[in-house]
C-alpha cells in the first residue's frame, strides 16, 4: 500500500527492521538474566565440518551470547565424523551442567543420520527444537522450544503490529525447521497465533493465485526472486525467510538476497523484512530467548 | 452426476481381511499381535467404544487384553500399569479410551506410553515424527481418511488444493502432516469452524475435510464442482421417524454436495468404520516390525 505523504508523493512499505526488534528481545533477556540469582545460562553448539554459509550465522549466535551474557562454545567435530562420536559428544552435552541449551548445525554431512542425532539432544536442552518430542509438543500445543527460525517470524509479526490473530497467512515452503513449525504455531489457540494457515510449495501450480490470497506472507523457499510483485496482494504483510547467495551484478561480489523481489514487493505490501536484517537477527534472538528459557525452567525444578 | 460415495464399510472389510492373513503369516512364526487397551471409570459411550475396539481385535484374529479401571483410580498406578505393558513383550499395541477422569494428566499419561507401541499415535514423539515425515503411528481418525484416499484412487493430491475445516489434535493437525508430506504434495488451508467467510476456503477446496459437528455445516454453495468431501462430522439430531427417536449425520449437507462432487463419504458408513479398523492394523503393524527386527 502506497501512502500519500504531505507534498502528495508516495511512499514505499514500511521496513520491518528485524535488527531493533532483535536488539528490544536482548534487552528484555538481560532482565530475565538479571533474575537468575547469579546462574549464567550456556548454549553449546555442535557444528560438523567448516560450511562457510553457516559461519555469519554462527558467528551470529556468539555475538548474541556475548550481548546478552550466554555462556556459549562452539565444539566442533570433522566432517567424517561418525554417527557413534556425534551421538556421544550429544550425550556429553546432555549431562554437562554448563549448557542448558544445545544445537546441532544443520544440515548434517550426507553420511549421517539426521532424525538419530537430532533425537538424541534431550527435550529439555532442545533449544531448537528439532527433537521429534519437541516438534510433536508443539503441534499438540504443549510447552516445548520452538524452532527459532519460525518462533522469530511469529515475534516479529506481533511486534511489528502485524498479528497473525485472524489473518490467512500463506506459507511457501514446506521444510521442517521453518514452514511446518510455523503453521504447527499459528494455528494454535493462543494470542499472536490462531491464524487461518496455508502450507503451499515449489511445486504447487497455483502459487500466485494462494499467495495472493494471503494477509500475510511468508516465503521460506530458498530461491532468489522467488516471490514476484504480482504474487503479492495489495496492503499484504511479507515476511522474507530466505537466505540465498548470490553476485551483486554491479561489483561481481557476492551478496545475499531473500525470496522476495525485493523493491517491487515493497510498492504494494504494507510492510515488508528486508534481507539481510529481516528475519535474521530475530532468529537468533529467539535461539537467546529459549536458553535463557531453559535456565529458568532448570532453575525452578 | 452424482459423486462417487466412498464406502467406508466396505474399504474397511477389505482392509480386515488383508489383515487376517497378515495375522495368519505372523501366527506362522509364533506372534500373534496383541492390544492392550485401558479405560478408566464409568463413561457409558468410552465403555461401548472398547467394546467394539475388542470385537472388531478378535474378528481379525488379534488377541486383546481390555482392562477397566475404578474412576477413583490414581495417575501413579495408572502410568505404573502402562510401564508394565511397555515391557510385557507379549503386548504390541497400547491404548488409552480418552477422555479420562479429571484427577489424570492426559498429557503424562500418553507420553508413558511406548512409542513403539503407541497405536493410537497420541505420543509427542510419535506426532513429531509423522510432522517430520518419518514413520510412525499417526491417530486412527486421519490414518483412516488417507487410507480411503489412497485406496479410492486420491492418493496423488499434488497442484491440489486442501482444505481442513478443523484444527484439533486428533484431526487437523496429524491430517495437515499428512498431506503435507512428499508423496502427497497437496497444498493445505487449516481452517476453525469460526474462520470468517469460511466459504471463501471451503469454496477453493480440490478435498474438503470437515470435523465441526454442526449438522449441514457445509452447504452446496459452499463447495466447488468435482470437490472431493471427506465429513467426520457426528451430530445426533432429533428424529421422531427413527426408532432412538434420533439419527446420526455428519457436517455436510450430504445430497445437495454430492451432486457437485467427484466423491463424498457419507455419515454413518463413511470415515467413521475406518477408524477402528485403523487401530487394527497399527497394532498388526506394531507386530510385524518387532517380528522383523527380532
Amino acid at each position: 500500500m502506497l501512502v500519500t505523504t504531505w507534498n502528495g508523493g508516495t511512499m514505499p512499505a514500511k521496513i520491518i527492521d528485524g535488527r531493533s526488534i532483535a536488539a528490544a528481545i536482548r534487552e528484555e533477556l538481560k532482565g530475565r538474566m538479571a533474575a537468575l540469582d547469579g546462574a549464567v545460562p550456556g548454549l553449546a553448539v555442535l557444528v560438523m565440518g567448516d560450511d562457510p554459509s553457516a559461519q555469519s550465522y554462527l558467528r551470529g549466535i556468539t555475538r548474541g551470547c556475548e550481548a546478552v551474557g550466554i555462556y556459549t562454545e562452539t565444539m566442533r567435530l570433522p566432517q567424517d565424523t561418525t554417527q557413534k562420536l556425534l551421538e556421544d559428544a550429544i550425550s556429553r552435552l546432555n549431562s554437562d551442567t554448563r549448557f542448558h541449551g544445545i544445537i546441532l548445525q544443520l544440515p548434517l554431512p550426507e553420511h549421517l543420520n539426521s532424525l538419530r542425532a537430532q533425537s538424541a539432544v534431550s527435550p529439555d536442552k532442545d533449544v531448537d527444537g528439532t527433537n521429534p518430542v519437541s516438534c510433536g509438543k508443539l503441534l499438540l500445543g504443549e510447552e516445548t522450544f520452538f524452532p527459532s527460525t519460525a518462533y522469530g517470524v511469529k515475534e516479529l509479526l506481533v511486534r511489528s503490529g502485524h498479528s497473525p490473530e485472524g489473518r490467512h497467512v500463506v506459507i511457501c515452503g514446506r521444510s521442517n525447521i521453518v514452514g511446518k513449525p510455523l503453521a504447527g504455531i499459528l494455528v494454535q489457540k493462543r494470542p499472536g497465533a490462531n491464524a487461518t494457515v496455508t502450507i503451499c510449495h515449489t511445486g504447487t501450480r497455483n502459487l500466485p493465485e494462494i499467495t495472493r490470497s494471503a494477509d500475510i506472507l511468508v516465503a521460506a523457499i530458498g530461491r532468489p526472486r522467488a516471490i514476484t510483485a504480482d504474487m503479492v496482494r495489495e496492503g499484504a504483510v511479507v515476511v522474507d525467510v530466505g537466505v540465498n547467495q548470490v553476485e551483486d551484478a554491479a561489483t561481481g561480489k557476492p551478496r545475499l538476497v531473500g525470496d522476495v523481489d525485493f523493491d517491487a514487493v515493497a510498492e504494494k505490501a504494507v510492510a515488508v523484512t528486508p534481507v539481510p536484517g529481516g528475519t535474521g537477527p530475530v532468529t537468533t534472538a529467539m535461539l537467546l530467548t529459549n536458553t535463557v528459557a531453559a535456565a529458568e525452567k532448570l532453575l525452578a525444578r | 452426476m452424482p459423486g462417487v460415495i466412498l464406502d467406508g464399510r466396505q474399504l474397511s472389510r477389505d482392509i480386515r481381511q488383508e489383515l487376517r492373513e497378515r495375522v495368519t503369516v505372523l501366527a506362522a512364526g509364533a506372534v500373534v499381535p496383541k492390544l492392550a487397551g485401558i479405560i478408566v471409570g464409568d463413561d457409558a459411550g468410552s465403555a461401548s467404544y472398547v467394546r467394539l475396539k475388542e470385537k472388531a481385535a478378535a474378528e481379525v484374529g488379534l488377541l486383546s487384553e481390555m482392562c477397566h479401571l475404578p474412576q477413583d483410580y490414581t495417575q501413579r498406578d495408572l502410568l505404573t500399569r502402562i510401564s508394565e505393558l511397555n515391557r510385557r513383550a507379549d503386548v504390541h499395541g497400547i491404548f488409552v479410551q480418552l477422555p479420562l477422569p479429571p484427577q489424570f494428566n492426559e498429557s503424562a499419561v500418553l507420553t508413558t506410553i511406548s512409542p513403539a507401541k503407541d497405536v493410537d499415535g497420541f505420543h509427542p514423539e510419535s506426532v513429531g515424527r509423522s510432522w517430520l515425515g518419518q514413520e510412525s503411528f499417526v491417530p486412527a481418525t486421519p490414518a483412516g481418511i488417507m487410507e480411503m484416499l489412497r485406496r479410492s484412487g486420491y492418493g496423488d493430491l499434488r497442484h491440489r488444493h486442501a482444505v481442513i475445516v478443523n484444527v484439533d489434535n486428533l484431526v487437523g493437525k496429524p491430517l495437515a502432516a499428512l498431506l503435507c508430506h512428499e508423496s502427497v504434495s497437496a497444498n493445505i488451508t487449516l481452517c476453525h469452524p469460526d474462520t470468517p467467510c469460511l466459504a471463501d476456503w471451503t469454496r477453493q477446496a480440490d478435498l474438503l475435510v470437515v470435523a465441526a459437528n454442526r449438522p449441514r455445516f457445509i452447504t452446496a454453495d459452499m463447495v466447488k464442482e468435482g470437490v472431493i468431501a471427506v465429513d467426520f462430522g457426528t451430530n445426533y439430531v432429533e428424529d421422531t421417524s427413527a426408532k432412538q427417536g434420533y439419527h446420526l449425520e455428519g457436517d455436510i449437507d450430504f445430497e445437495p454436495v454430492r451432486e457437485k462432487a467427484e466423491a463424498i463419504t457419507p455419515v454413518p458408513g463413511g470415515v467413521g468404520p475406518m477408524t477402528v479398523t485403523m487401530l487394527l492394523a497399527h497394532t498388526v503393524e506394531a507386530a510385524e516390525r518387532l517380528a522383523a527386527v527380532s
